[in-house]
């Protein structure tokens, strides 16, 4: 299963934007972080020093942006080696990409946002989808929207002390609920 | 009958129409980084509803080259889905013509080919073969990007509109450069040749949509018929001021070009062409009669050299061979009628 953002390694809770790989003796380790905690684990010499950080996947326009991480790298966007540069989801190789136009995953979108986006400027002018969308998502999104107004409803009911009601919107609730645990397990 | 066996709306200058819907699985990396065992399970997923629908399943990882070729030829698979070399499979249905491959270019391209101009109509055949798979798999989507296809250039709807049209007399005008960088600037392109491998354009022109992000399905099906219907227009400009030339040239070029692709013992594919254009041409001036747009349009594609071959009882095995064949087919076929 993709995962649609990846999330840090360290802290699992912010999306993992820079991504650390070394060599030591023959062995490497690779760790993908966010930009808080990878400054940290510089700090407190976990990581070595910021030319071992083969890159970022981040969007080199928020990047400048954010003041810490371009601290951190002690210069505003680190040209990196592509060819070092792999999709965290398939393992596909930027350079890959870029050569033959060819993108690895759904992951590499997100992954690659930064490298892939004037290339996606050039093709589709900066434009955002408009039209049809996937029949799962959209089901999803209308039983989210339900289940938002169902919620409301049973507030009122709850507050206008209509008890026999509230209860009947609990059990609707409670049955579109189980059905989300049954097929939410995909994007968005 | 397949779609080249056929006519339909503008028929005198529009020989086909193309509606691809380019589709993936979200739960799988995309064909350039799929693994075979994970390429087999995609198929297990996505060929016994097609199947139960009728569609005849075909292994093109067990199909000669010449087969596959074949397939390519009448416009059901692509050169790059040909060249695969994982597993991947050809859904075919006739009748609207419907080829689904899976597991080529991207894991799912639903394609609904019509004889003439229906760009609505192929879409809305395309989009009833998504509603059976879509409810059953994730696919691939992204709310910004829409639909992520394995080619950048494909993204937010992954709808590929293309039209094949026959413009002679504005090939011949030579204004037809001026036109395509014109379309390009509307996110069109036009691209002179009948498929890939044949060189020479003879007045067959394919005009597509090249962007798909940004502009929803309507959008892109409107925008690729109303400027298929202004080239039309022009197209019927030029062979209006063909007509108030002295006739006689060119109704001399036409008539010998019908009657070697009537008689002649050999017809190789680049000389084939050339006659088709005319012909064609003469039919729509009026100068040609007894031969139809879907005898020419049968002609074009059982006359490619894999589908020629095929057609044999005995493989031709020199190029000699082959255009005897094809002058043969071309005069059984004309005879008939
Ligand atoms: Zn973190
Ligand atoms: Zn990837």
């Amino acid at each position: 299963m993709i995962k649609s953002t990846m999330l840090c390694e360290q802290c699992k809770k912010r999306t993992a934007t820079v991504f650390y790989n070394e060599k030591l003796n023959g062995r490497s380790r690779s760790l993908s972080l966010c930009g808080e905690c990878a400054s940290k684990l510089r700090e407190s010499g976990e990581i070595r020093d910021v030319t071992s950080m083969i890159g970022s996947f981040a969007d080199p326009f928020s990047a400048l942006q954010d003041e810490r991480f371009g601290d951190f790298f002690g210069l505003r966007i680190l040209r990196a080696k592509e060819e070092k540069i792999l999709c965290p989801c398939c393992g596909r190789a930027l350079a890959a990409i870029l050569n033959d136009g060819k993108v690895g995953c759904a992951e590499c979108y997100s992954a690659f946002s930064g490298e892939l986006s004037p290339l996606l400027r050039s093709l589709h002018g900066g434009a955002t989808h408009r039209g049809r969308i996937p029949s799962r998502l959209l089901a999803r999104r209308a039983r989210i929207e339900q289940l938002s107004r169902l919620r409301e409803e049973l507030q009122k009911a709850i507050t206008e002390e209509k008890f026999e009601e509230a209860a009947r919107l609990r059990d609707e609730i409670r049955v579109l609920e189980e059905q989300k645990e049954g097929n939410g397990n995909g994007l968005v | 009958m397949a779609w080249y066996n056929d006519r339909g709306k503008a028929s005198e200058s529009v020989l086909c129409t193309k509606v691809q819907l380019r589709r993936n699985l979200g739960a799988y990396p995309f064909p350039v980084s799929l693994e075979a065992a994970s390429a087999n399970e995609i198929l297990q997923k996505l060929s016994p509803p097609l199947e139960a629908l009728g569609f005849r399943k075909i292994n093109f990882s067990d199909i000669s080259a010449i087969m596959a070729t074949s397939y390519v030829e009448k416009h059901y698979a692509s050169p790059a889905f040909a060249s695969v070399g994982g597993p991947h499979v050809l859904l075919l249905q006739e009748k609207p013509d419907i080829a689904v491959t899976l597991c080529g270019e991207d894991h799912l391209r639903i394609c609904c080919i019509l004889p003439g101009l229906d760009p609505k109509e192929a879409f809305a055949h395309a989009s009833e073969i998504e509603r059976v798979l879509d409810g059953e798999n994730e696919l691939a989507f992204d709310p910004d990007l829409g639909y992520l296809t394995q080619s950048p250039a494909d993204l937010g709807t992954g709808l590929s509109v293309s039209v094949m049209l026959f413009l002679p007399a504005l090939a011949e005008s030579l204004c037809i450069g001026s036109l395509a960088s014109h379309l390009g600037k509307l996110g069109l392109s036009l691209r002179g040749g009948f498929g890939e491998g044949v060189s020479t354009s003879c007045g067959l022109f394919e005009l597509s949509n090249r962007v798909t992000l940004g502009k929803d399905e309507n959008e892109i099906l409107s925008l690729v018929e109303e400027v298929t219907l202004q080239i039309l227009e022009r197209e019927e400009e030029a062979r209006r001021a063909i007509r108030k030339e002295p006739l006689d040239r060119l109704t001399d070029r036409i008539r010998r070009s019908e009657a070697i692709l009537k008689s002649a013992l050999l017809l190789s594919s680049e000389e084939f062409l050339r006659l088709f254009a005319d012909v064609r041409l003469g039919i729509a001036l009026g100068i040609v009669r007894g031969i139809t747009y879907e005898q020419l349009s049968t002609l074009l594609v059982e006359g490619m050299p894999a589908t020629l071959t095929l057609s044999a009882d005995t493989t031709p095995r020199s190029e000699h061979a082959r255009d005897a064949l094809r002058a043969k087919r071309v005069q059984a076929l004309l005879h008939e009628a």
